[in-house]
């Protein structure tokens, strides 16, 4: 490990420790903080010239701030003559966005909604959006005209109901910060314009001078499109696998559920490997005798079984704690949920805490001290010796696919 | 004459600025609406059509600095993959510009990594105020205007500061000579400069006058006011060399840190920072703090880009 120089940024510095200890390598020695005037200040202590640069950083936290970290980290390496930096980033940020930046239009909206009540609910095409929760409440974000926050305020509170639930998000209506949705002005033909920020942050690695990048689950694995330099989607499934077979017992009567239709792939992939059975939960599913009403129809048998739910993402684990509730009622035994980035924000740890599930087991590609503390029913399972096995391999030019392989048990 | 119409975005940075600039404009400002989502990442809705629009998005690098340089890049970029004709990024202080050069080992350009981001995010023009070093101009392959303060400053000295004409404009470093002797070439003053020696980032230790100060009324004048341990240093260094009385003119006034508290403390009878960072909260404690408005050139430079007009006109005079 001569010409291999490893980085830990601010986001998770335990895991970085966790990798160097099964690389063998020390942390290389840099400071991490921020000027009088919040910009960020990177110093890097040892030399990079003609080295192999690793930088592990992930996208939780304060995201933004972790990312412009990671930048300027990559550049500072960059200039300093490093022969290639490899951007280790465990959970991606902004790799969850909007299918499509507009709202097509269902039923035709010819007028704007009155401001002294919420509109009558309309009927929209069940596309799943991005919509942001609770906005940061501490910065006052009234922007724009008093009128137009408010009108905003309207339709936000009549569309709550309407809104598919699929993207994370919360929305209490005790607050009075406005939320952008689709609003129409007198002609109704303009919908909003939801940034989609993939392409602009694969954009801004690479103008940083990130050769490569290594990170784990994309929640689109199309995501590795969207850069010129290689991309290595690491897998989270062999330690998944190996915790159904070691730690719930009968796993052999055990069923596979997929919270929402996106997951039934990565689902079935786990099924399939340890023979057990699938079930899938669909929740855009639309009554016509209520069409505000989204129900969570679950498709398979679940009576009498213990049940592990398999997602890649919790943000404010309302999927995952509405999927539990549907499996309750539709007589599980026992609920686990395995999760590969638990970022759990807001109010999710109680969520969880209050839900129908058992045991919650996620990895650590997001800092979990704090969460396995407050919540009874969270564990973690240690990704560190997938990103050391991945990095060593790639410093020595060595495949990577066996880490691909669910079979593997040597991580 | 351009036959599309102008909008005007603004981030959080500094939403009164922007709203300042488009009254002077005659316009409203384009709604938007840029929060966050639960897990702090920036969300950007863009509520109205900029296809084939000449957009213009005002954020200013301050306060938080990486949230807000977030908002302005997927702002252009939502804006780009909107088909808007040419947008330009409008950013009165410009952040990171202080590092911009590798002075140590190891030392990223951050000045350098903003212009790329910028570019890449798919900014056309760049419009900002007093860049720190206006060589940062070449970090760029696309268009930077460049204004200047100097204009609405020489204006507030000779309206606000009495008896200016007995008064001696003097540069707290030696890096900000040339600003300081331009406006006293103008202005028909006296110069004096006041040598520093700095150790460490945000710490200064001694400091030298060149020039002749006694009986006269010192004018201190320099792009970024900081911590202020600078100007309270170099003001202190004034009054002891036998100066009447110290004003200090800033074209950016950060203000982080124990900056108030140093300035009330310190000998300066008034402190001008322009409006190109948001200042009320700090107007209520700091009683010697004095703002200058400079959305009228920020509007004329908007105003006269979107027409295709000269800008130079805005480098020696103050739109009213």
């Amino acid at each position: 490990m001569r010409h291999l120089v490893l980085f830990a940024g601010s986001s998770i510095p335990e895991l970085g420790q966790k990798i160097s200890e099964h690389l063998g390598c020390q942390i290389g020695g840099c400071t991490l903080s921020k000027f009088s005037n919040q910009e960020t200040r990177v110093e890097i202590y040892q030399s990079v010239r003609e080295k192999d640069v690793y930088i592990v950083q992930s996208g939780c936290g304060h995201v933004n701030d972790n990312l412009m970290e990671l930048l300027v980290m990559i550049q500072a390496c960059k200039t300093a003559s490093a022969k290639r930096v490899t951007a280790v980033i465990p959970y991606f940020p902004y790799s969850r966005q909007a299918d499509i930046p507009y709202r097509p239009s269902g039923a035709p909206l010819t007028q704007a909604p009155p401001l002294t009540e919420p509109s009558t609910p309309r009927t929209v095409p069940s596309t799943p959006r991005t919509v942001p929760s609770t906005p940061k409440m501490d910065r006052g974000a009234l922007i724009n005209a008093e009128s137009f926050t408010r009108e905003v305020e309207r339709i936000a509170m009549a569309q709550k109901l309407e809104r598919p639930m699929e993207r994370p998000h919360t929305y209490t209506p005790a607050d009075n910060a406005p939320l952008p949705c689709a609003y129409n002005d007198k002609n109704g033909s303009y919908r909003e314009w939801v940034a989609r920020s993939g392409t602009l942050v694969a954009d801004l690695l690479t103008c940083a001078g990130a050769d490569h990048i290594i990170t784990m689950d994309l929640h689109d694995p199309q995501f590795q499109g969207f850069f010129d330099c290689p991309v290595d989607n690491l897998s989270s499934e062999p330690p998944m696998v190996r915790y159904i077979k070691q730690q719930i017992p009968d796993y052999q009567n055990a069923i596979i559920v997929s919270p929402d239709a996106g997951g039934a792939k990565r689902a079935t992939r786990i099924a399939e490997k340890l023979n057990m059975t699938f079930a899938l939960i669909h929740k855009e599913r639309r009554r016509p005798d209520k069409p505000n009403h989204l129900d969570m129809m679950l498709v398979g048998d679940v009576s009498g079984k213990v049940c592990i739910l398999v997602d890649d993402i919790a943000d404010t684990a309302f999927t995952i704690s509405k999927a539990a509730k549907v499996l309750h009622k539709q007589g599980a035994k026992k609920i686990y949920a395995l999760i590969t980035h638990a970022i759990l924000s807001g109010d999710a740890l109680q969520r969880i805490q209050q839900s129908y599930l058992d045991v919650v087991v996620v990895s650590n590609s997001v800092p979990q001290e704090e969460h396995t503390r407050k919540c009874s029913k969270l564990y973690t399972f240690n990704v560190a010796p997938i990103f050391a096995e991945a990095i060593r391999r790639t410093h020595n030019g060595e495949s990577v696919s066996m880490l691909f392989n669910l079979d593997n048990e040597l991580i | 004459m351009a036959d599309n119409s102008i909008k005007i975005f603004t981030g959080n940075s500094h939403p009164e600025l922007a709203k300042l600039v488009a009254n002077r404009i005659g316009i409203d400002l384009a709604k938007v609406v840029v929060a966050k989502y639960s897990n702090q990442e920036t969300s950007v809705t863009i509520g109205e059509s900029v296809r084939d629009e000449d957009v213009f998005i005002i954020q200013s690098g301050c306060g938080e600095i990486n949230d807000n340089l977030m908002e302005l890049l997927i702002m252009i970029n939502a804006c780009k993959t909107a088909s808007a004709r040419r947008i330009t990024a409008v950013i009165p202080c410009f952040p990171y510009a202080r590092q911009d050069k590798k002075d140590k080992s190891r030392a990223p350009i951050t000045a350098k990594l903003t212009a790329n981001m910028l570019t890449v995010a798919g900014a056309d023009h760049v419009i900002t105020m007093d860049l720190h070093a206006s060589q940062i101009q070449g970090f760029f392959n696309i268009p930077v205007d460049n204004l200047y303060c100097e204009p609405p400053m020489i204006k507030y000295i000779c309206t606000k500061i009495d008896n200016w004409k007995n008064a001696i404009i003097v540069s707290p470093d030696a890096g900000g000579a040339k600003r300081a002797t331009s406006i006293a070439d103008r202005l028909n003053l006296d110069f004096a400069l006041i040598h520093k020696e700095r150790k460490k980032a945000n710490e200064v230790s001694r400091m030298v006058l060149v020039g002749d100060v006694r009986d006269k009324i010192a004018i201190l004048v320099d792009d970024m006011a900081d911590t202020c341990g600078t100007l309270g240093l170099a003001a202190k260094t004034l009054v002891e060399n036998g100066a009447e009385k110290v004003y200090a003119i800033v074209a950016h006034g950060i203000l982080s840190g124990k900056a108030i508290k140093v300035i009330n403390e310190s000998v300066i009878e008034k402190l001008v920072v322009t409006n190109t960072i948001p200042h009320e909260d700090k107007m209520a404690i700091c009683p010697k703090l004095d703002i200058i408005d400079i959305s009228p050139t920020l509007a004329e430079a908007i105003r006269r880009t979107h027409n295709g007009e000269s800008v130079s006109y805005l480098f020696s005079h103050v739109p009213e």
